[in-house]
């Protein structure tokens, strides 16, 4: 046998089993098929006994051909280029600072059970930025560079200080297309706060986690307090239509709603895109449900169940569309290169780039899970502040493992041109990023979503496939996503 | 129609290119009106009087090649118009079913005149280059556009190439403002080679093209892929789709056309021409791949009532203003301003077979 190195150097293609071993091609088992996919993320479902061969590098030429023909075989020139450039758009390349998460208190009216930053009680003193931090953050903001940018208002409850959102949105430049959310509990709203939200650049985000009873249970229990939400929700809804208001359910694993049950209480409310969320191992959540650091396969199950369910119901009722909003940002991954916008799925995943979040005391963390972590007291994340910015050894040391590259576990699956890394999450779960990566809650999980995704999309079902086009934006009702 | 070419008079030695101003000028470039009446207008400049078969108001702004001795002015750039092109030759290496503009044998050479009204050519102006096959005389046509950008970095320009003639040597030219401010409109009628070699008429035609889309992508050039629609690659749109998809996913845009009742098309025109709105299943099924894999498509030449509700994002009002043409019912048309509407030389009787919106 050659060594590999020489094997390298030889650009001569002609051998076909020597092509077998050079094709980059990954298998994963498809039901009774394997899928096949190679590192520009293009795929194909095989027989099991082809996969073997390819694994061997025994291909034979009957083989070559068919693999050539979907794709997955470069021959000519034009085919060697277009998968080097389809493999690099799926790697993620940030540009200039254009997403801000702001949290201008930590003060909160609430205490939820799962509460992710270590909240700070209403009348607590000094928990806002201070007259500094504002005018830091005035500074940065007014200095963006990019064309479009989003500005999200997170807590503590951002509300609680009109003031400083209106601050911050008055320094933006007037060249820079703007669009900012407000992050609220909707406890309370009054005249500073309506102001704000009728501004047209504005959305609103919230929490709804089901029926009353139940979001009243995962919310201190308070059941006045979740009824002036659905109050506070009905009456914004009636006033801006739920186009400008979001809501994310936060979902225990070991005791989630009825499918059905949450489904209708977003769609009820004329919500049609649902962020399934676990609740976060995070914050006061470390403490009050530690279960929920290995919530794996309880998750996994309520989460395919529930895809399960809005596929059906679409098809029952075609004049309503709903999704579930992460699993859709997937199956645009497979089949988009360079659809990477979204910061915990991506790779590599810059840190501090694109993306940064400013805390009530102006440090500057990678994401809001990190700021979370270092409120609890786990470990300082922190990159910086937002004074002296945050090209930092702290943001180098994170950036350069924010990658699934090189890992064993990785290289080896077929899932990585669609998948990411989230360090965060690692850290937050095992306090190391070097374990065997296919032990890591984030592993199991986007198996699980893209064992899901690919099922469905090979899936002779029309109402599957329905869904799926619908998920995907696709204009036609029918037909199948890929070749059989 | 807007007439693009005027009967002219002038004394001047030589074709000269001029831009007509409402007002005398100091720009030496500019002709100024001295008088308009009754369809004619007359004009003073640097290359003396001349007179136009035209009213003056609507030719302000244009950018003119007088040509004295066939006495006749083109409007090479048209003030306000968003479809300018120049046509480098008449000459071309295919022959294709449906041509819309068949060759010519002998070339006649006009870049530099073309050269003079670009820059004269209002900033950021697009400025299309056609033919016949434009890369046939590559060599001065690069020429012409790196001076040009090198001067006008405002100026863009597409250009329709039937993408048989770039090399490895000429594309490294494509570098800086002739990377970024030039799309190459590139037809490409089927992924199965002889299908697309019988409907341009060379054999081999397949091969290179994708040897030049190979070297253009190196060059990291814009491309928008162009395929008319026709009965001939109806039934293969699908692979077609899928080869975009696999080969061709740096592409800018993929514009499907529809099919133009001139040249070679009109005595052609029931053998290659399809009924969208009783045939739109292909043509769905590939912008579905298209979008599926993140490709921009784009339908051109087909009025919005011939295409499917859930389709019509996709269509593009894209029929040159002077030579867009509707039928007496499109007058009720709630989605006129959006419409392509009809070539003006569609045929008579197909054009009133629209559903106002």
């Amino acid at each position: 046998m050659e060594g590999g190195l020489e094997a390298a150097a030889r650009p001569e293609r002609t051998d076909v089993r020597q092509l077998g071993a050079d094709t980059s091609i990954r298998a994963r088992p498809c039901g009774d098929t394997t899928l096949l996919v190679d590192r520009a993320g293009r795929f194909i479902r095989g027989e099991p006994a082809l996969a073997a061969r390819i694994a061997e590098g025994a291909l034979t030429e009957a083989d070559a051909a068919w693999l050539r023909a979907r794709g997955l075989l470069p021959g000519s020139e034009l085919e060697r280029l277009a998968f080097t450039y389809a493999r690099e758009r799926r790697r993620a390349a940030p540009g200039p600072l254009d997403y801000l998460i702001l949290v201008p208190t930590l003060r909160c009216n609430l205490a939820c059970s799962y509460c992710q930053v270590s909240r700070a009680a209403e009348g607590a003193k000094g928990f806002d930025w201070s007259d500094a931090t504002l005018d830091a953050v005035r500074t940065r903001v007014a200095a963006l560079t990019a064309p479009a940018i989003k500005i999200e208002f997170q807590g503590g409850e951002p509300t609680l200080r009109t003031d400083l959102i209106a601050a911050v949105i008055d320094a933006v430049p007037r060249t820079v297309e703007a669009r900012f959310v407000i992050c609220t509990n909707l406890q309370r709203l009054d005249d500073d706060i309506l102001a704000l939200f009728d501004r047209d650049d504005v959305a609103i985000s919230t929490s709804l986690d089901g029926p009353l009873a139940l979001h009243a249970r995962q919310r201190q229990g308070d059941t006045p307090a979740a009824e002036r939400f659905h109050a506070n929700l009905r009456l914004l809804l009636a006033r801006y239509g739920p186009g400008k208001i979001s809501a994310l359910p936060t979902i225990n694993p070991h005791a989630p709603p009825d499918v059905d049950a949450l489904i209708d209480s977003f769609a009820r409310l004329g919500f049609d895109s649902i962020y399934l969320r676990p609740i976060n191992y995070q914050g006061f959540a470390r403490k009050r449900h530690p279960a929920s650091r290995d919530a794996g396969a309880d998750w996994r199950a309520y989460h395919a169940a529930f895809v399960r369910r809005l596929i059906a119901r679409n098809w029952a009722d075609r004049d309503k569309l709903l999704e579930e909003s992460y699993f859709s940002l997937l199956l645009r991954r497979i089949f988009r290169p360079g659809e990477d916008r979204h910061v915990d799925l991506r790779n590599p995943n810059p840190v501090g780039r694109d993306y940064i979040v400013i805390d009530h005391d102006g440090r500057a963390y990678p994401t809001d899970e990190a700021r979370m972590l270092t409120r609890s007291g786990v470990i300082d994340l922190a990159i910086g502040d937002v004074h002296h910015g945050w090209d930092t050894p702290a943001r180098a040391a994170l950036e350069a493992a924010a990658t699934n590259d090189g890992d064993p576990a990785c290289e080896a699956c077929a899932y990585q041109p669609f998948c990411g890394r989230d360090l965060i999450d690692d850290i937050a779960r095992y306090g190391r990023i070097d374990g065997p990566r296919g032990d890591t809650d984030f592993c199991r999980r986007h198996l699980h979503l893209f064992d899901l995704a690919f099922e469905l999309i090979h899936s002779p079902d029309p109402a599957v496939q329905y869904s799926l086009r619908r998920w995907l934006g696709l204009a036609g009702e029918t037909g199948a996503l890929v070749a059989p | 129609m807007i007439a693009l070419h005027l009967p002219a008079r002038s004394d001047a030695d030589a074709p000269f290119v001029t831009r007509l101003a409402a007002a005398r000028s100091a720009d030496e470039a500019e002709s100024f009106c001295l008088s308009s009446a009754s369809g004619r207008s007359l004009w003073c400049g640097m290359h003396g009087l001349f007179e136009l078969d035209h009213a003056r108001e609507e030719l302000i702004g244009d950018i003119l090649l007088v040509d004295p001795g066939a006495g006749r002015a083109e409007r090479l750039i048209r003030a306000g118009s968003r479809h300018n092109s120049l046509l480098v030759t008449e000459q071309c290496d295919q022959l294709c079913l449906m041509c819309s503009q068949p060759p010519k044998k002998a070339h006649h050479d006009r870049f530099a005149h073309f050269e003079a009204a670009c820059r004269l050519a209002a900033s950021g102006s697009v400025i299309g280059l056609t033919g016949g096959e434009p890369t046939l005389h590559l060599e001065p046509l690069l020429a012409m556009l790196e001076r040009l950008l090198g001067d006008r970095p405002d100026l863009a320009f597409h250009i329709l190439s039937n993408g048989q003639h770039f090399d490895a040597e000429n594309v490294a030219r494509l570098t800086g403002r002739l990377r970024t401010n030039i799309v190459w409109g590139i037809p490409l009628y089927a992924a199965d080679a002889l299908l697309h070699d019988r409907i341009v008429g060379k054999p081999g035609a397949f091969e290179r093209l994708t040897e030049s889309l190979a070297h253009l992508l190196t060059a990291g050039a814009r491309i928008e892929l162009r395929t008319v629609l026709l009965r001939d690659n109806l039934g293969t749109l699908g692979g077609l789709a899928r080869f975009v998809a696999l080969y061709l996913s740096h592409i800018e845009q993929w514009s499907l056309m529809g099919l133009e009742n001139i040249g070679f098309a009109r005595r052609r025109w029931d053998d290659l021409h399809i009924d969208l709105r009783t045939e739109f299943a292909p043509v769905a099924a590939a912008l579905d791949q298209a979008s599926l894999h993140g490709i921009p498509a784009r339908l051109f030449n087909i009025p919005l009532c011939h295409i499917p509700p859930a389709f019509r994002s996709f269509a593009v009002a894209s029929i040159s203003d002077w030579k867009q043409r509707f039928a007496p019912a499109c007058g009720r048309c709630a989605a006129r301003s959006d419409c392509a509407g009809f070539f003006e030389w569609h045929p008579d009787h197909l054009v009133e077979e629209v559903v106002p919106l």
